[in-house]
């Protein structure tokens, strides 16, 4: 054992978790249910879902609590908690063709093929606060549940065979050969980004997935730079589908050797339809991007599919690619960020030191010498 | 019953399951192949945050075994918050004994410090690494940095020293200074100071430098030239230590003095402390000017 000057640091930390823990262990008012936040508070635990790359609402509500409602914070609890789990396997394939939207709006045509199915959303919801009186509000809200209980169950199948699982709009524009067919074979396995780094030159679907589960707030922030900064991939996007829905999860049983479906998972998924206007494309076509995130999270998945339709039409040497792959990631950037709270005696001691020598360096003719 | 009650449980219990380990392993077997030569990783997320030592983390996690010693500090402090909490992860996960004296540690994850004591064949070094590109300041382009790595066209490097020089009268570069290695590739030596670089040079231990936001392991492993880029007539300059320490501590005329913080004080004055607080506390005791037995009772957490 060696010596120890201080043990300032251990005494310091266990005080900060002390504070920490009595909040939000002990607080003033009632123990938060998991159940309330997956119910209540919903699209923050969606957020959760989507940037941490793990789709569990009790997980992802778990960690929303503990980091007392930071979702970058969040994100990283359940990613750290991903860190430690051993991978089995990975699931087969979805045709995303088979999601059962529970909202689907088209704003590129006013009837296509399929539904314009408003659904749940808080786009015409008046942006007023309620301000309702408290113990009102908590009675009316039990009654409303009572009576729904008492309701039969209204019969949805079948409506659910077609309405729910529309056809997609670039096929229609595919049958009137008003989209560039970029289909290829050459991306064929996922990239799995947390396995190999996603770096330029990354295949296509390294893209995809680092921004399904980039910070949300980043990849606005970087579309809005395309529009109104200094980049500038974005001409005019329409969008083409944007759906809220579930998708099947099905993997291959271990023992039977047949494919199984273990579940579903909801995703917000988006086509952006580009009107192109480079010199060198096809003036007579559209081009489309894609963008697809766990949970309900139409901003992000907005975002990302305008982005991925920009990067497809980015000059050679733009930076769109690295700005993506590299900036957008909450965890890298918001730790960074605040790694500069960290001691930084040591080299900030060593620039001192140089400003020191480079004045005694100085010491030679200066303007001011010459300017008397 | 779910999968996780049917593993056994070494494969659940850490901070980073044994796949992963695995994982790393690889790539620092491929950096000390290539010395100086960035390879990516898989980085994990890690219960501390990116910036904070997570490179450095992955690579302690991944190499240590029941028999190894470690040691942890922080801008040469032992006793620091992150150096003490990065200490305490390190131990729960892997359940491995940690000191405070280089000399006796096998395995020793710094931020920013290189030991003052000369370290041995055997000991390895990690080094938690915030930007692991040297060239980053001169270029920005991560398809151009390939390319200029790949060829070994340091060229923009050498201007950018030149122009340092030539409008400053010094080289200003400050931390993290460019090193040649190998005589191949070009490193960030972290931000560990200038003081630091000489050490790495034909070392007797294994240097790992683990970048964990960014994705990187490199390494320099023992016997390996590491030098400094610096020009035939402008010999690399280390940081001024002329100040005794306000430990009392003074150091033979030629020999090697330690590395310094300044502490400025209310009216304007300074005064300096050696950054390597165990090295300090030793030579302290050593001379006689340090009671040891006021230092220990703190061994056990730490």
């Amino acid at each position: 054992m060696g010596y120890v000057a201080a043990k300032g640091g251990f005494d310091a930390i266990r005080a900060a978790e002390d504070l920490v823990a009595n909040t939000r262990l002990e607080g003033k008012s009632s123990w938060l249910d998991l159940d309330q936040i997956i119910d209540r508070l919903g699209y923050a635990v969606d957020r959760v879902m989507g940037e941490g790359g793990l789709w569990d609402e009790t997980t992802a509500a778990r960690a929303f609590r503990q980091a007392e409602g930071d979702v970058i914070e969040s994100a990283h609890l359940v990613r750290a908690h991903r860190s430690t789990l051993p991978r089995f396997g990975t699931t087969d394939a979805v045709d995303v063709d088979e999601i059962d939207v529970m909202r689907r709006i088209v704003p590129a045509f006013r009837e296509p093929p399929g539904p314009q199915l408003l659904g749940r959303t808080l786009d015409y919801t008046g942006r007023l606060l309620d301000t309702p009186d408290e113990d009102d509000a908590r009675r009316s809200a039990l009654e409303a549940a009572a009576a729904r209980a008492e309701q039969p169950a209204v019969d949805v199948t079948e409506a659910t065979s077609d309405v729910r699982v529309p056809g997609r709009l670039l096929d229609v524009l595919r049958q009137m050969d008003l989209a560039v067919d970029r289909r290829s074979n050459d991306d064929p396995e996922p990239a799995d980004i947390a396995r190999v780094p996603a770096r330029p030159g990354a295949p296509r679907s390294a893209v995809l997935s680092t921004m399904a589960r980039a910070e949300s707030g980043a990849l606005v922030a970087l579309w809005y730079r395309n529009i109104l900064g200094p980049d500038r991939n974005l001409h005019e996007v329409t969008l083409g589908e944007v759906r809220h829905g579930r998708l099947p999860v099905r993997v291959q049983h271990p023992l039977i050797d047949e494919q199984v479906e273990i579940g579903n998972v909801r995703v917000t998924e988006v086509e952006a339809i580009e009107d192109l206007d480079g010199p060198d494309e096809d003036r007579t076509k559209f081009d489309v991007g894609y963008g697809l995130t766990f949970g309900h999270n139409e901003r992000k998945a907005i975002a990302m599919a305008n982005l991925d339709i920009a990067l497809t039409r980015a000059d050679a040497g733009s930076f769109l690619e690295q700005s993506i792959l590299m900036t957008t990631d909450g965890l890298d950037s918001s730790g960074f960020l605040e790694h500069l709270k960290l001691p930084h005696y040591v080299t900030f001691r060593s620039m001192v030191e140089r400003k020191t020598v480079e004045r005694k360096t100085d010491e030679r003719p200066s303007t001011e010498a010459v300017a008397s | 019953m779910t999968v996780l009650d049917v593993l056994p449980d070494a494969a659940t219990a850490a901070v980073l399951d044994e796949s992963s380990k695995r994982e790393v392993r690889r790539a620092i077997l491929t950096a000390i192949a290539i010395p100086g030569y960035q390879v990516p990783f898989g980085s994990r997320e890690m219960p501390v945050a990116r910036g904070w030592g997570s490179g450095g983390l992955q690579l302690t996690l991944a190499i240590v075994g029941q028999s190894d010693i470690v040691k942890v500090y922080d801008q040469g402090e032992d006793g620091g918050v992150n150096a003490a909490n990065l200490r305490r992860l390190i131990r729960q996960s892997e359940g491995v004994n940690t000191t405070t004296d280089p000399r006796e540690a096998t395995v020793i994850q710094t931020r920013h410090r290189v030991p003052e004591d000369t370290l041995q064949s055997g000991q390895t070094l990690v080094l938690q690494v915030p930007v692991p590109e040297p060239l980053r300041g001169v270029e920005r382009d991560m398809h151009e940095l390939r390319r200029m790595h790949a060829e070994g066209d340091y060229s923009k490097m050498w201007v950018s020293l030149y122009e340092d020089l030539v409008r400053n009268g010094v080289i200003t570069k400050t931390t993290g200074y460019p090193c040649l290695v190998g005589g191949r590739y070009v490193v960030a030596t972290t931000p560990i100071p200038r003081w630091d670089v000489p050490p790495l040079h034909q070392a007797e231990f294994l240097s790992l430098f683990g970048a964990g936001r960014e994705k990187r392991i490199y390494a320099i492993p023992p016997h390996t030239d590491v030098e400094p880029l610096t020009f035939d007539d402008v010999p690399f300059q280390v940081e001024e230590v002329s100040t005794p320490c306000r430990c009392g501590l003074v150091v033979p005329d030629g020999d090697r003095q330690s590395y310094q913080v300044e502490l400025p004080q209310q009216d304007g004055s300074s005064i300096w402390a050696c950054s390597d607080t165990d090295w300090c506390s030793r030579q302290r005791v050593g001379a006689g000017l340090l009671d040891p037995a006021t230092l220990t009772e703190t061994e056990v957490e730490l």
